[in-house]
């Protein structure tokens, strides 16, 4: 695994103090269209924050081991559009969710048809830009079943649809899924395929859709294969996103990506596209996107918290000085 | 017993109609009232979930317009409650929810019960705002707790501002502990309705243990606090 080389340096007495430089992207603005704030600390909100991420998309997923009930769905959905919403706008980073039951789960068919029976409740709710991530994970007939009945809810809702792609076949799952989502009566541009990668983008554009990719080590894509993508296939509806949760994942990816892009001589518009535009043309086909309010860089300003007018944000959270030793 | 009864619960319903009326579109006034008497009509609560949902949808996202005079009239009318503060969502949501029937308590608390289960912030902004308009007062009184624990700053001030629920039906331990939690959070305590008629010596003295605390570990501490001790 991954995390041996931590320990191997630690025993070795070699860990470095370093720090990471986004200066060729200051003043840059991002959209993250894919990442679960639930599994992250407030120091990766700060860290998104300081290097641009204006606004997020948290799409309900699984939690990395199976609910037993339907409380704890109904709770998960609710902490999507309550506190974690909240502690996101403490650090001024607007917070948008998608709805939905994952592939995964789809399998405890008991269990699935009550967490159908709840979805109506959530996806009309301020801030849901969609219904995901749902789509394949073992394709079974499971989840193809709940797949199918929740783009039939997307489709009478008006809402855009988030389809996660398996990690195993994956290429057969992404085809099947976009033919499922047209067999559905569903319109390509409003949904966003995501996870791609070099075997699986052509197709995903061709046929109209949202070819989103994760930049997630390890697992799925790195950042020096997307700019070889963006440099092949340009900047039209694609777009890309972190997907960090709680496993060895990177919240920064999407800035980091852009810088990387910049220098590697992709243009600034085709990053802006990919790195933030995209992402909300996409998503806003729920009318529940308005960029007034994230386009003015919110500054982090502890007065703010004693000013208590400020109704809608509930007051900023006060930053700490990471580089002091001092903790008051 | 209910804060507001009989008459003034009809005319409060007539100044929050006028209130919508000004501060919605022909178009979303229209939206509302449809809703609302579906809402009165069902006996589930389907209308009723879907509708307060998306209120977002239709509401503008901004303050009531302060200088209304049905403001004024609904402070008259339930004394220590400041419609100045809420936006035109919670208005909007208290319009709905003061349009269920009462056909029964167990019916009744369910409905709002499960308002409040699936509720995102703003929703839960309208939910406490609306405690004094509700039916069945006392039986409020758990969820009233429950929300001075959310660590959420509009949760709280909607609960501690400019309502008259709390300091009518808390008991002394949860009135206690909201005055605490407003100055822990330093929120605006002059705001809180009923703080010098409920003062008590059990709150003065954990006041006064606080104020130890803050000077022990060099944290400023509120003027406001010692009105309340001295």
């Amino acid at each position: 695994m991954c995390c041996n080389e931590n320990i191997k340096e630690r025993i070795a007495g070699s860990v470095q103090q370093s720090s990471l430089d986004l200066s060729e992207i200051s003043g840059m603005k991002f959209f993250d269209p894919h990442v679960h704030m639930t599994s992250r600390t407030t120091d990766d909100y700060q860290a998104m924050a300081d290097a641009g991420v204006v606004a997020l998309i948290e799409p309900a997923f699984w939690l990395g081991q199976p609910r037993t009930g339907v409380d704890s769905f109904t709770d998960y959905y609710s902490s999507l559009i309550g506190w974690e919403r909240f502690r996101s706008s403490q650090f001024g980073i607007k917070h948008y969710c998608t709805i939905g039951l994952n592939s995964r789960e789809a399998n405890n068919e008991k269990l699935a048809e009550q967490v159908m029976e709840i979805l109506p409740h959530f996806i009309f709710k301020e801030g849901v830009v969609g219904i995901g991530e749902i789509g394949f994970d073992d394709q079974t007939p499971a989840e193809e079943k709940y797949f199918r009945l929740q783009l039939e809810l997307a489709k009478e809702a008006g809402l855009p649809v988030q389809i996660h792609t398996p990690h195993r076949d994956k290429k057969n799952g992404t085809t099947r899924s976009m033919d499922i989502a047209l067999e559905q009566g569903l319109d390509p541009y409003s949904i966003i395929i995501d996870h791609n990668n070099e075997e699986t983008v052509k197709e995903v554009l061709d046929r109209g859709f949202w070819a989103a990719f994760t930049i997630y080590p390890f697992t799925k894509m790195g950042n020096e294969r997307m700019v070889e993508i963006v440099k092949q296939y340009g900047s039209e509806r694609i777009m890309i996103n972190s997907a960090a949760d709680w496993g060895i994942s990177d919240p920064l990816a999407v800035p980091k990506s852009a810088a990387l892009m910049k220098r590697s001589g992709i243009s600034l518009a085709d990053i802006e596209l990919v790195t933030y535009r995209n992402a909300i043309t996409a998503f806003a086909q729920s009318g529940q996107i308005d960029e007034k309010d994230f386009e003015q860089l919110q500054p982090v300003d502890q007065a703010q918290k004693f000013a208590s007018n400020s109704i809608l944000r509930g007051g900023q959270q006060p930053r700490i000085d990471k580089n002091s030793i001092i903790i008051s | 017993m209910n804060l507001i009864t009989g008459q003034n619960k009809y005319t409060l319903k007539n100044l929050i109609n006028q209130l919508l009326n000004r501060c919605l579109s022909a178009q979303s006034f229209e939206w509302i009232s449809t809703k609302s008497a579906l809402i009165e009509q069902e006996e589930g609560a389907v209308q009723l979930s879907m509708t307060f949902a998306q209120v977002s949808r239709y509401a503008p996202k901004i303050q009531l317009d302060r200088d209304a005079p049905e403001i004024e009239a609904i402070g008259s009318l339930v004394p220590g409650c400041d419609p100045s503060n809420w936006s035109v969502a919670t208005l909007c949501r208290i319009a709905l929810i003061m349009r269920i029937k009462d056909v029964g308590a167990e019916l009744y608390l369910r409905k709002i019960s499960g308002l409040f289960t699936a509720a995102e912030m703003n929703e839960l902004v309208a939910l406490y705002t609306a405690l004094p308009f509700l039916e069945h007062s006392t039986q409020w009184i758990a969820r009233c707790e429950e929300g001075i624990r959310s660590n959420i700053g509009i949760v709280l001030e909607a609960i501690m501002y400019g309502n008259p629920y709390p300091a009518a039906f808390l008991p002394e331990a949860s009135w206690n502990q909201m005055v605490l939690k407003a100055f822990f959070t330093e929120k605006n305590v002059e705001a809180i309705i009923g703080l010098k008629e409920r003062n008590n010596s059990v709150l003065q003295s954990t006041l006064k243990d606080y104020i130890e605390e803050r000077v022990a570990a060099g944290r400023i501490v509120q003027p406001g606090i010692y009105t309340l001790i001295y």
